[in-house]
């Protein structure tokens, strides 16, 4: 297993696109984070501006994983080498879990990357600058570790979703309409049947509201928001899985 | 050794390959032949567990692809030369294969320089020709020095010199022990590389022999002959039914053997200066064999053009 799991590091770094997108990913919420503590009024700060700032951009990465994840596998059948993949490795389940370690090792440490280096300059950015008050509050470090866990999970979803369509802009297609539309449409559309509480249900509104500082008005809570979240990348990569164990490569 | 037992591919009602069994033996190589569409890539693609089979098994040395544990050294596979990502280097191409099987770094060298392509080796492969790309492909199938190679197609986009160092890597190959099995549409070169041939058609087994028994059997024979009398000659053939069509100075009689048309000659005082037996191709042999089994039918531009004049 470990062979395999170097070798996907290898496939997955060696790509241009993929840098290209992990670069983005981690360059986005830093430069989100340091511009507003540079540019902010320095009297409007308090406790919360650094971490509420990085969490918000932190959540634009969390999609760019999720495009990672999606063409880390759809790149493999449009180019034809998930044929190699299988033909090197016909355990198809191991290929499958090797390729999502890889993934959730690699997006859970850009994720941790930001959040130490987009903290600690932002703070010390906001301190230079003569902010009084505290630069940190309690809730932070929760809400930095489900940042963490949303990243290597919506890394999964892409993988999920990129398995079973095959194809690179099928896969990121639904990877970033999912969040930003259907879950939006749908909810519109249910809440007027039932009620407001539908959007509770909705697996990116719950995930990504995991990601608020503060948790008191979560439905689920902030871990019980994350593993419904999880609950629904199962199912999927389940499905994902099943279909990639039939199918021809 | 390569053993396959009943092999059914279905895609949905269509049987792309069917009930086909066959042995590749090792130290031998072996031409995999059929006309397009006859099934000979889903085949090898079914044998290496790429595509689901729907009955059938294949075996390599008595286990099947999946068992394998460390399969590229067991078995070899180039089934697609463009199944390399444009993007990546050959090297690093090269790299995360052996990898994944715990091939060291310095085999991929050993191959890389193997192929000739050392010197590109820090290239994309969306900057190599089709050749390079066939090059690189095989470097794959040598990366795990396995016991069984399959190819499908090797030759297609290699230049003369590239045809010819093919050609030897797979005898040398064979000649080392391995079971080699190969498919090309290029039959003349089939005919100076393969010792065995497996024929497929419409997904079946057509015949399964070796090479020369193969032409022997299926492709025409006939007699020619070149003789100062041959007017006479031919019609003394004809008056005993043999078909016989003639050239300006030469005759060829078909559907008879040498001996005849030597003993007629002596008996009737004919003067013979060529006597000799010709054989068909393996191309001969395989359109003649392979004849009710092609799909896709072409035709030369100057019948349709007669027609319309």
């Amino acid at each position: 297993m470990i062979a395999l799991i170097r070798s996907e590091w290898l496939k997955l770094r060696t790509v241009r696109s993929n840098i290209t997108m992990a670069c983005f990913a981690v360059i986005l919420p830093l430069a989100i984070t340091l511009l507003t503590t540079v540019f902010i009024d320095v009297y409007s700060v308090d406790d919360a501006t650094v971490s509420v700032v990085l969490l918000g951009s932190g959540s634009l990465s969390v999609l760019l994983f999720g495009i990672i994840g999606a063409l880390a596998i759809t790149q493999e059948y449009s180019q034809g080498t998930i044929r190699l993949t299988l033909a090197a490795n016909p355990h198809r389940i191991r290929a499958y879990v090797a390729k999502g370690i890889v993934l959730a090792i690699l997006s859970g440490g850009l994720a941790a990357f930001i959040i130490l280096v987009g903290n600690t300059a932002g703070v010390a950015i906001l301190d230079s600058r003569g902010a009084v008050g505290k630069l940190s509050n309690g809730d932070m470090g929760q809400a930095y570790l489900a940042l963490i866990a949303i990243g290597i999970l919506v890394s999964l979803l892409g993988m999920a979703i990129g398995t079973l369509t095959r194809n690179p802009p099928s896969a990121v297609t639904v990877l970033v309409l999912w969040p930003l539309l259907f879950e939006a449409l749908i909810g519109g559309l249910l809440s007027v049947a039932f009620s407001e509480s539908i959007f509770k249900w909705l697996p990116f509104q719950t995930g990504l509201n995991a990601l608020r500082l503060e948790d008191y008005e979560l439905d689920f809570g902030r871990w019980g928001s994350v593993g419904y979240f999880g609950l629904w990348i199962l199912t999927v990569s389940m499905f994902a899985l099943v279909r990639f164990k039939r199918r021809d490569a | 050794m390569i053993t396959v037992e009943g092999l059914t591919k279905k895609y949905g009602s269509t049987i792309a390959v069917d009930s086909l069994s066959f042995t590749v033996k090792p130290g031998r190589v072996t031409g995999f032949l059929g006309p397009n569409g006859s099934g000979k890539s889903t085949t090898m693609r079914c044998m290496i567990g790429l595509d689901r089979v729907h009955s059938g098994i294949a075996l390599f040395d008595g286990k099947p692809y999946q068992e394998l544990k460390k399969p590229l050294h067991e078995v070899g596979t180039l089934l697609d030369a463009g199944n390399a990502h444009s993007g990546r280097t050959a090297r690093n191409h090269l790299r995360w294969l052996a990898m994944s099987n715990g091939v060291s770094s310095k085999r991929v060298d050993e191959v890389l320089e193997l192929v000739g392509l050392m010197d590109v080796a820090k290239k994309r492969v969306g900057q190599f020709s089709l050749g390079m790309k066939q090059r690189l492909g095989l470097a794959a199938v040598l990366l795990g020095d396995p016991k069984v190679v399959i190819l499908d197609e090797p030759a297609n986009g290699l230049d003369p010199e590239g045809i010819r160092w093919i050609r030897e890597m797979l005898k040398h190959l064979a000649s080392q022990g391995r079971s080699v099995l190969v498919s090309s549409h290029l039959l003349s070169e089939m005919a100076l590389m393969a010792d065995d041939l497996i024929v497929i058609g419409k997904g079946r087994l057509i015949t399964e022999c070796t090479v020369p028994d193969f032409v022997n059997q299926y492709a025409k024979k006939w007699v020619v002959v070149k003789s100062p009398q041959l007017t006479s000659l031919v019609s003394l053939a004809q008056e005993q039914g043999m078909h016989v069509s003639m050239g300006s100075n030469l005759a060829e009689f078909h559907g008879a053997e040498a001996a005849m048309i030597g003993e007629l000659a002596a008996k009737n005082n004919v003067v013979l200066h060529e006597l000799s037996t010709q054989t068909g191709s393996l191309e001969d042999a395989f359109l003649e064999v392979t004849a009710d089994a092609v799909q896709y039918h072409g035709h030369a531009e100057t019948q349709s053009k007669g027609v319309a004049s």
